[in-house]
């Protein structure tokens, strides 16, 4: 059961299509899984249309719509409309079947992480993956900018409450934590930060992102 | 369920000449629906590419959204969606393809744009919410004239310009938290923010 959402202010950012591609992936995966916030997409889409709908009045060449018709009519009909294949989830397409079995760096004790910036060539923030071991803890540390996390296997807990899969969540620099991943599996997240992580605690040479 | 289903064909759903439209294109590739859902949206969609950097590609985006329109049609369900909000998802997902081939030398993009911006879910069946749906485009475009200014002008550089709240607090010089307090306040009276946040 999903309880932690993402706020209205950042439905609305991915709504009008303003987010980073890593921040939006955290959205969609979030969606993916809960009802709820697809619901409040789905009005803020309708916010997004009705504000389109209300501004100035631009003029549209009529000869364009021949040209759409000819496109149309270019197409073979037998083409199907939509692929009907059976979509792969954009988490398969990134990471491929198995979460566990990615090349897991570890860094320290509990923790192993993998960076995936490079999966997204172009955008400004880093993207990690995190792998906390069932029971484990990472040291305590808060964030110099702003970390976006989606839980995708397991669960971890930390002073907020606990954060089971497809939860969302964002830190700042205002957050300092201490997670613990709880129940029996390891606790995999993927987080998108906007800049290094600064440490609290007596740790200091950490180079991975829970602590980063 | 069934009585969800007739419903809003009575109450709702015919009142959206457009919805109807978009419906025939998708049933029976009606063209003279199509032409009309042109002269409708095509100037909105213009209009839209025009304000957020797409001045030069602006009929092109206008063009690939109706082709799209035209090709998907058949999946569109009025329960579901009103055909404004429909095609402002097209608009927008379009929009953000056009800009990343832009942007991309290299065909190197292993994440689609339909995969971060394509609603999941479309093939549920979810009367509940899609009842829920179309009354809230109907609300919204109502109260959304009983806003002070200053926060539809916010919200429409959000969605029309497509900048970021930070970007709008930059662009009239008012703090962030200014800018966020407005959104908010304006999606509270547009009733955006639902009240069950802890589902």
């Amino acid at each position: 059961m999903t309880r932690h959402h993402p706020d209205s202010l950042s439905l609305m950012e991915y709504s009008a299509g303003n987010l980073s591609e890593p921040h939006a992936l955290c959205i969609r995966l979030h969606l993916d899984k809960c009802s709820h916030c697809r619901s409040r997409v789905d009005t803020l889409d309708s916010l997004g249309a009705v504000m389109m709908e209300q501004q100035p009045k631009v003029t549209v060449s009529e000869s364009m719509f021949d040209s759409i018709l000819a496109q149309i009519d270019s197409t073979p009909v037998d083409e199907p409309a939509m692929p009907p294949a059976p979509r792969i989830s954009v988490l398969q397409k990134l990471l491929g079947e198995d979460l566990n079995s990615l090349p897991w760096k570890r860094q320290l004790g509990d923790v192993s992480v993998l960076d995936i910036t490079d999966r997204f060539p172009g955008q400004k923030e880093q993207v990690v993956l995190q792998k906390l071991a069932a029971g484990g803890k990472a040291p305590a540390h808060t964030h110099r900018g702003e970390e976006t996390t989606i839980v995708l296997q397991g669960a971890f807990a930390d002073q907020k409450g606990v954060f089971n899969q497809w939860d969302f969540v964002v830190l700042t620099d205002q957050d300092e934590h201490k997670p613990v991943a709880v129940g029996c599996e390891d606790c995999i997240t993927l987080s998108v930060l906007s800049a290094p992580v600064k440490l609290t605690g007596t740790f200091t040479r950490m180079l991975n992102p829970f602590i980063r | 369920m069934t009585t969800l289903d007739q419903k809003p064909a009575s109450s709702e759903g015919r009142k959206d000449p457009w919805s109807q439209m978009l419906q025939k294109v998708g049933k029976s590739q009606d063209r003279e629906a199509y032409h009309a859902l042109f002269e409708h949206f095509g100037p909105q969609i213009k209009y839209y590419a025009m304000a957020n950097g797409l001045a030069s590609h602006a009929e092109e985006l206008v063009q690939e959204v109706f082709v799209s329109i035209w090709r998907r049609s058949c999946l569109y369900d009025w329960r579901k969606a009103a055909a404004s909000t429909w095609i402002f998802t097209i608009a927008r997902n379009q929009r953000i393809d056009m800009l990343r081939k832009m942007q991309r030398t290299s065909a190197e993009m292993p994440v689609e744009t339909e995969d971060l911006w394509q609603i999941p879910g479309e093939n549920e069946n979810e009367p509940v919410t899609s009842l829920h749906r179309l009354m809230s485009e109907r609300r919204i475009r109502e109260s959304l004239s009983h806003l002070p200014e200053e926060q539809t002008t916010v919200i429409a550089k959000v969605y029309m310009e497509n900048k970021s709240h930070q970007m709008v607090a930059d662009e009239l010089n008012i703090p962030l938290g200014t800018v966020k307090s407005r959104v908010r306040l304006a999606l509270n009276k547009l009733k955006v923010i639902l009240q069950d946040q802890n589902v």
